[in-house]
């Protein structure tokens, strides 16, 4: 390939229009995995942001230095202010899952995202990271697009027709090499240890009892199942760094990510940490495909609907 | 997650909590393994914090912060104030598998993390 080939192919991968639909629902995943979140945290946000807090403003900035995105630095004294933009936090979020002044609330949200993680650094797992940045790259991205009121109150004001316009796949692109990367130095940090290549390292994670949630079959924990599964996981890691970026294989890799994901869903206590990835699996899939999908909802909801009356 | 190895220990962090007239009360951090599913859920930045960092010798400068707030949250009399937060960490090694898989762990030990003097205005 030539320089100039080159060139074309990275500008015709980041620039050339696609349609926004995989990003308009990414956003509204992104927003009800906000929204998750802060359910969770409401019942301790004090304790774990709050002036008398687990860590005080003073321990995190000697501990943490430089400048940060963080509200809670310019707050006056006072746990007020930090209930306030828990609410704050609470309503763009909403404000994000409908499309609603989309590019105001991706960017009010991400700033609480960033702030809360810099308050207490203490408490966040590799999912938060991931919303972290994805959110950021999102306030650039067209996320109101579609899915959105924003759109419904262009169309209503003669702004925009009935078709979607492609947009600029920048930010989207960013945010599916967020998740190929992590993905892919998760297995290259695998790689750095000895029990993940010798296979033993799923026996440890299978006997953490912080972490335990659901029984766990006994022949999954036979050295053999444990070996497989130690490889199993760094392989598939690998190829959602990979594979995922080859068409061919993309949906058989990103079906094997969602089997990873819920099998841990289901024995480990990680709470969002694999829906926060999973989410942007909707990223890899194809508009076409998604609105196919879309439409196949849409006509079985429709079938449902029509059959009620003639039950009754 | 679990990278480059898995942790290989099972662990929880105590405080103990001497009062003024020498009663020692016992504190523990929300234990996963002691909560419901859905509390777990709710819960889990504690195990996070508690298992990850607090017992954690680089983050040792949070600890003072942490006894505080145990001072905080354990002075119920006024006449009877909390002395001494004192922060332990029960751990029990995860040993390598026996050649069929089988699970093997040490004994539970117990570690002092921390000793905190408490002052009048920490309870304020």
């Amino acid at each position: 390939m030539s320089v100039k080939g080159a060139v074309k192919a990275w500008n015709q991968f980041f620039f050339a229009p696609v349609s926004p639909l995989p990003i308009a629902v990414f956003r509204i995943l992104f927003a009800l995995l906000v929204i998750a979140d802060l359910v969770l945290l409401s019942p301790d946000w004090l304790a774990w942001f709050g002036q008398d807090g687990w860590v005080s403003m003073a321990t995190v900035r000697k501990l943490e230095p430089g400048v940060r995105i963080n509200l809670f630095a310019l707050m006056p004294a006072g746990d007020l202010w930090p209930e306030v933009l828990f609410w704050v936090f609470l309503a763009f979020a909403l404000f994000l899952l409908m499309g609603f002044m989309t590019r105001a609330s991706s960017i009010a949200v991400f700033i609480c995202l960033a702030s809360i993680q810099q308050r207490n650094p203490y408490i966040i797992h590799p999912g938060d990271t991931f919303m972290r940045v994805a959110g950021f790259f999102l306030m650039f991205a067209p996320a109101g697009a579609a899915f959105s009121l924003d759109r419904l109150i262009r169309i209503r004001r003669g702004r925009e027709g009935p078709e979607i316009a492609p947009r600029s796949p920048w930010a989207q692109r960013m945010i599916q090499f967020e998740l190929a990367f992590a993905y892919l130095t998760a297995c290259w940090w695998k790689t750095m240890g000895s029990d993940w290549v010798d296979g033993t390292a799923v026996y440890y994670v299978w006997h953490l009892d912080q972490f335990r949630r659901f029984p766990i079959p006994a022949f999954l924990q036979s050295m053999i199942a444990v070996r497989i599964e130690s490889w199993l996981t760094m392989s598939i890691e690998f190829s959602l760094g990979v594979f995922v970026w080859f068409k061919e294989l993309r949906y058989a890799v990103l079906l094997l990510g969602l089997l990873l994901h819920l099998s841990i869903e289901y024995s480990m206590n990680v709470p969002l940490f694999e829906w926060a990835l999973l989410s942007a699996y909707v990223l890899f899939i194809d508009p076409d495909d998604l609105q196919r999908a879309m439409r196949w909802v849409r006509a079985r909801f429709r079938m449902r609907a029509a059959a009620v009356p003639q039950s009754e | 997650m679990f990278a480059p190895e898995p942790m290989k220990v099972n662990g929880y962090v105590e405080a103990l909590i001497t009062y003024n007239d020498g009663e020692i009360h016992k504190w523990k951090f929300p234990r996963m393994e002691e909560l419901g599913y859905t509390q777990r859920y709710f819960k889990e930045r504690y195990r996070k914090f508690a298992n990850e960092y607090v017992r954690m010798d680089s983050f040792a400068a949070i600890r003072p912060d942490v006894a505080r707030r145990i001072a905080r949250l354990n002075n119920h009399d006024p006449s009877n104030p909390p002395a001494v937060v004192l922060l332990v960490w029960y751990s029990s090694q995860i040993a390598p598998p026996g050649p069929d898989g089988s699970y093997r762990s040490t004994p539970l030990r117990a570690n002092v993390l921390f000793t905190y003097f408490v002052k009048p205005g920490d309870l304020e």
